[in-house]
């Protein structure tokens, strides 16, 4: 989970060395004001019937810039690799950024590698619904975000799950409205 | 039902608004009391959705000029969140997905926004389950789509009908109902117009917007009144309905001789 410095370049990867080895990517990272980061993770794959999963969550919000990059590698001896890579982007306020530069390489024709990805913005029409059940702003974020870095919390120890919300909550204070 | 002696809801009184700079509401006038069940039809473009965004607060709605009561307070003074505290419920037409938000939870805390707003105590997750279950009985829903995301692949009429849920719910002082009906086939438009009157009594007044006649067989109003350019320009008994359907606008906005 990643709430950045004022610029943050961050590559946390992988290199399946081992035949059957599994590498897994799951991160939310959020910028806000005028933060910049270019965050994301390397899969290389090198023994056989190696599996790697990459699920990237990032929020922009302010005048940030939130760019994931990442590489999923299958070298030539790589027999049977798989690569799942899931980007989603959610962007808050009008002045906000978000980019994916997916690089995929695969040296071997027995390699799987998929990659989705998906944009979305928490609408004025969203709030006002929210709103008009009795959830103020503020509380509507909040349970949008919850729902949209869902799929990594899951993955995340149990006590720094519970905290990983409030810490979200936190850093996008102020952030609406 | 009409009691002279019933209080007061709702007074909206030469309201004037507009969007984006246009001009859309041109003074309208009503007047609502508990226990009444009020019927808006009209062309499209007459202003009958922005009326009800209006009294909900859509921030893109401007009031240029005319007042709105509810309980005998100025409406206009409060945020969309704490006119829904307060007690309005819209139906919205197109009620919108919420992906990732569990039609549970979402209920929960918009169940516990009302109660902390009438300094009650928020209920925990176990005491909400049993109450929720409840109240799926009032529009027939299945238990499995309180735990789907908010409309989330809903088809229209389960749309309609989650609607209706958290109207039982909340249970709202004054409920707009935005063209619930359109979409509906007739056992939707049943199981809707059922779970409506099951929760109108004295104590709360209904405002059904609709286009057909069809739905206040069900829903059967105790005013009508008919909108066009921007104001109600005519009001009457279920019968009006009965009549637009046999001779449409046409005959009416000519006897008011009025332009649309």
């Amino acid at each position: 989970m990643e709430t950045g410095s004022a610029i943050t370049w961050k590559y946390p990867s992988c290199v399946l060395a081992g035949d059957n080895s599994v590498g897994e990517f799951y991160s939310v990272a959020l910028t806000n004001n005028l933060q910049q980061a270019d965050a994301g993770t390397k899969m290389i794959h090198v023994g056989k019937n190696t599996r790697s999963t990459i699920i990237s969550k990032g929020i922009s919000a302010g005048n940030s810039k939130n760019s994931y990059r990442g590489l999923v590698k299958v070298n030539p001896k790589a027999e049977n690799a798989r690569n799942y890579s899931q980007c989603d982007s959610m962007l808050i306020g009008d002045t906000s950024n978000a980019n994916t530069y997916p690089y995929i390489q695969v040296q071997n024709s027995t390699g799987q590698v998929e990659h989705e990805a998906s944009t979305s913005k928490i609408g004025e029409d969203q709030l006002f619904y929210f709103a008009q059940r009795g959830i103020s702003p503020e509380d509507a974020v909040s349970m949008i975000i919850s729902g949209f870095c869902r799929d990594v919390f899951n993955k995340l120890p149990m006590e720094f799950a519970a905290e990983a919300d409030k810490l979200l909550a936190l850093k996008l204070e102020n952030s609406v409205g | 039902m009409i009691n002279p002696d019933a209080k007061t809801i709702l007074s909206v009184n030469d309201l004037r608004a507009s969007v984006d700079g246009t001009e859309i509401l041109k003074g309208l006038s009503l007047e609502v009391k508990a226990g009444e069940i009020h019927a808006i039809m009209g062309l499209n473009g007459s202003g009958k959705s922005t009326f009800s965004k209006v009294l909900a607060g859509h921030p893109d709605y401007e009031i240029t000029s005319g007042t709105i009561e509810f309980n005998g307070k100025d409406l206009t003074e409060l945020e969309p969140h704490e006119r829904a505290t307060a007690g309005i419920f819209l139906a919205f037409q197109y009620p919108l997905e919420i992906p990732g938000v569990s039609n549970r939870e979402f209920l929960r805390v918009a169940y516990n926004a009302h109660r902390k707003s009438r300094g009650e105590d928020e209920v925990d997750v176990f005491d909400f389950d049993d109450l929720i279950e409840e109240k799926t009985d009032v529009v027939k829903m299945d238990l499995s789509f309180l735990d789907r995301s908010v409309n989330e692949g809903f088809s229209g009429g389960e749309k309609k009908r989650n609607e209706i849920l958290q109207m039982a719910l909340l249970e709202p002082t004054l409920a707009i109902l935005d063209e619930t009906d359109s979409g509906l086939d007739i056992d939707a438009l049943k199981t809707v117009a059922g779970g409506v009157n099951q929760l109108a009594n004295a104590n709360n007044a209904n405002l059904v917007i609709t286009h057909y006649q069809r739905l206040l067989n069900y829903i059967v109003p105790d005013y009508v009144h008919v909108m066009c350019a921007g104001h109600i320009i005519k009001t009457g008994g279920k019968e009006l309905a009965l009549a637009l359907e046999a001779k449409g606008y046409e005959w009416l906005l000519e006897e008011q001789a009025v332009t649309p």
